[in-house]
């Protein structure tokens, strides 16, 4: 466990060394949120609510996703796959601990920084910009806690599943393209998932996505209470046990199957 | 006999212009040839990804229309009419990245870094042409065919009352926007020149731009809106021209003519891109790597 966590403090080290990225990466986000706070301003025009978003918890929720895109590496995360390209996957491997806890322990050390810095920095910065909601309440609190814990999680078993891909194509890059795209959608990053018709809805439902943005947003808004929030939770520990078994099955026959060229 | 010709130093110049030109352009078709060839080798593999771009784009656009069902509008804009905006952005923005991935200022960063722009530079051929010739993305075309896929569906919903005139100008808002999208990406690879490493800023103008220009310009804050149009006047080259097609009024009450200015700001802007890139090509000093 020591092992770990030197791991995530190294990880985390690194990422405070890139501060130029830092700020560009910040004014990159406040921008596109400020162009998706417009298209939400406008769609609702002279609706005061919709599907139980008020216009001031719609605009909140672009500076809610636009705050966790570093966090949860929603643009894509192609660390393990680059490292099975370049053959540094031979020596991880032989790493004194598990190769799903080797980079667990690094995307702790990344996802820390991202949240605070990118994440609140932008919540701070949209304070300045817009009138958005801020959650209260202790009960809230530690369901958003819990919540963001989670999401993470579940996002960080995804994204490994994915990169598991390059283990046997080394077009691993065109299928990482298409399952973050994919996510982008169904997570409810790009619209809130209460827009869509139920059908759909229901069909997100059956995937790991909403787990990992959608459940964040609703808690933070205070959509859900009782026991609706305690499904969202229970929800996103399904897919975060589900996809860290599913990722140590399908890593086991990868291992098998990876041939590392060169020395 | 003498062949006039031949003493006449503007002819010989412009003979050896020609030459030149005729040269470059060769090597141009050949880079190219051999990036296509490479890139569709395996081709299940770039099949895949081309459907998967395509397929991933369209996915954005068909979210965007179930939640407008909720909505029925944005801004006085019907979904065909948003449609119309987006498929000439997407196709022209997947032109563009298809055609100047080379000065992807991502890309051309990197190219600086490791110092493989000093091995072109030796090469007795122009160095733009050797640029934009070794970085030809074919994969591009699943975004470009996104863009068509949803230019139907604008057809299909927005009853655009074509003319002549609308038919021929279409055309000339692609180019223009491929000119002015291209033109940034040169800026921002002309900057790395200095900063090395490519800057975020150039990015907001680009992918930013895009996004930007996927929605009707007035939904945009005052202030965004005319950063936009005054200093950098990417509102003109989308917006403005799909006002004519659409046949609707302008809502800030600008001169006629502007809808058709599209062409001539994109192509200026190459233009004074290329200008910039000229410089910065003579001030350039290799990292050493």
């Amino acid at each position: 466990m020591r092992l770990f966590w030197e791991l995530t403090k190294l990880s985390f080290q690194r990422q405070l060394t890139y501060r130029a990225a830092l700020l560009a990466g910040l004014a990159t986000n406040l921008f596109f949120g400020i162009l998706r706070a417009s298209v939400l301003v406008a769609l609702y025009g002279t609706r005061t609510e919709v599907a139980g978003l008020s216009i001031r918890d719609a605009i909140t929720y672009t500076a809610l996703t636009q705050g966790i895109i570093a966090y949860l590496s929603i643009f894509g995360w192609y660390d393990l796959m680059n490292s099975i390209a370049s053959g540094e996957v031979a020596a991880d491997l032989l790493k004194p601990l598990s190769y799903f806890r080797f980079w667990l322990a690094q995307d702790l050390g990344r996802a820390l920084v991202a949240f605070f810095l990118r994440g609140v920095t932008i919540m701070l910065l949209y304070r300045l910009i817009y009138d958005i909601t801020l959650p209260h309440g202790i009960e809230q609190g530690l369901a958003l806690t819990a919540s963001l814990c989670l999401s993470w999680f579940v996002s960080f078993a995804w994204r490994f599943l994915v990169n598991l891909a390059a283990f046997w194509t080394p077009n691993a890059k065109g299928v990482g393209r298409f399952a973050f795209g994919i996510a982008w959608v169904l997570s409810g990053f790009f619209m809130p998932l209460r827009f869509f018709p139920a059908w759909f809805i229901t069909l997100c439902n059956f995937t790991p996505f909403p787990s990992m943005v959608n459940t964040n947003i609703e808690i933070y808004l205070g959509l859900l209470t009782g026991a609706a929030l305690w499904q969202a939770l229970a929800s996103q520990i399904f897919w975060a046990v589900g996809l860290t078994l599913l990722c140590q099955a399908i890593l086991r026959s990868g291992v098998r199957h990876l041939v590392v060229q060169g020395g | 006999m003498k062949n006039f010709n031949q003493l006449n130093p503007v002819a010989t110049m412009s003979r050896r212009y020609i030459q030149t030109l005729r040269f470059t352009l060769d090597i141009y078709r050949r880079l190219v040839a051999i990036q296509m060839r490479a890139q569709v080798q395996y081709r299940a593999s770039f099949l895949l990804d081309v459907l998967s771009v395509a397929i991933t784009m369209s996915m954005f656009f068909v979210s965007l229309a179930l939640v407008f069902a909720r909505f029925g509008n944005l801004a006085g804009w019907t979904l065909g009419q948003v449609a119309f905006l987006w498929a000439i952005v997407e196709v022209s923005f997947g032109l563009m990245d298809m055609i100047f991935s080379g000065f992807d200022p991502i890309n051309f960063g990197r190219r600086i870094r490791q110092g493989t722009l000093d091995q072109l530079l030796l090469r007795p051929v122009n160095i733009t042409i050797q640029v934009l010739g070794d970085d030809f993305v074919l994969r591009r075309l699943g975004r470009i065919c996104e863009g068509f896929i949803i230019f139907a569906l604008a057809l299909k919903l927005a009853h655009i009352d074509w003319t002549l005139g609308k038919l021929l100008y279409l055309p000339c808002v692609v180019i223009g926007l491929v000119c002015f999208f291209g033109g940034l990406f040169i800026v921002g690879a002309t900057i790395t020149f200095w900063t090395v490493d490519s800057i975020e800023a150039i990015n907001i103008l680009t992918y930013g731009g895009s996004e930007m220009l996927s929605y009707p310009a007035h939904i945009y804050p005052d202030w965004l809106r005319r950063t936009f149009m005054y200093i950098v006047p990417a509102l003109f080259l989308n917006y403005y021209p799909a006002l004519y097609f659409l046949n609707k009024p302008d809502p800030f009450g600008l001169p006629t003519i502007m809808p058709f200015v599209a062409p001539l700001i994109g192509i200026g802007l190459l233009g004074a891109a290329l200008i910039f890139w000229r410089f910065g090509l003579r001030h350039y000093q290799s990292t050493g790597t």
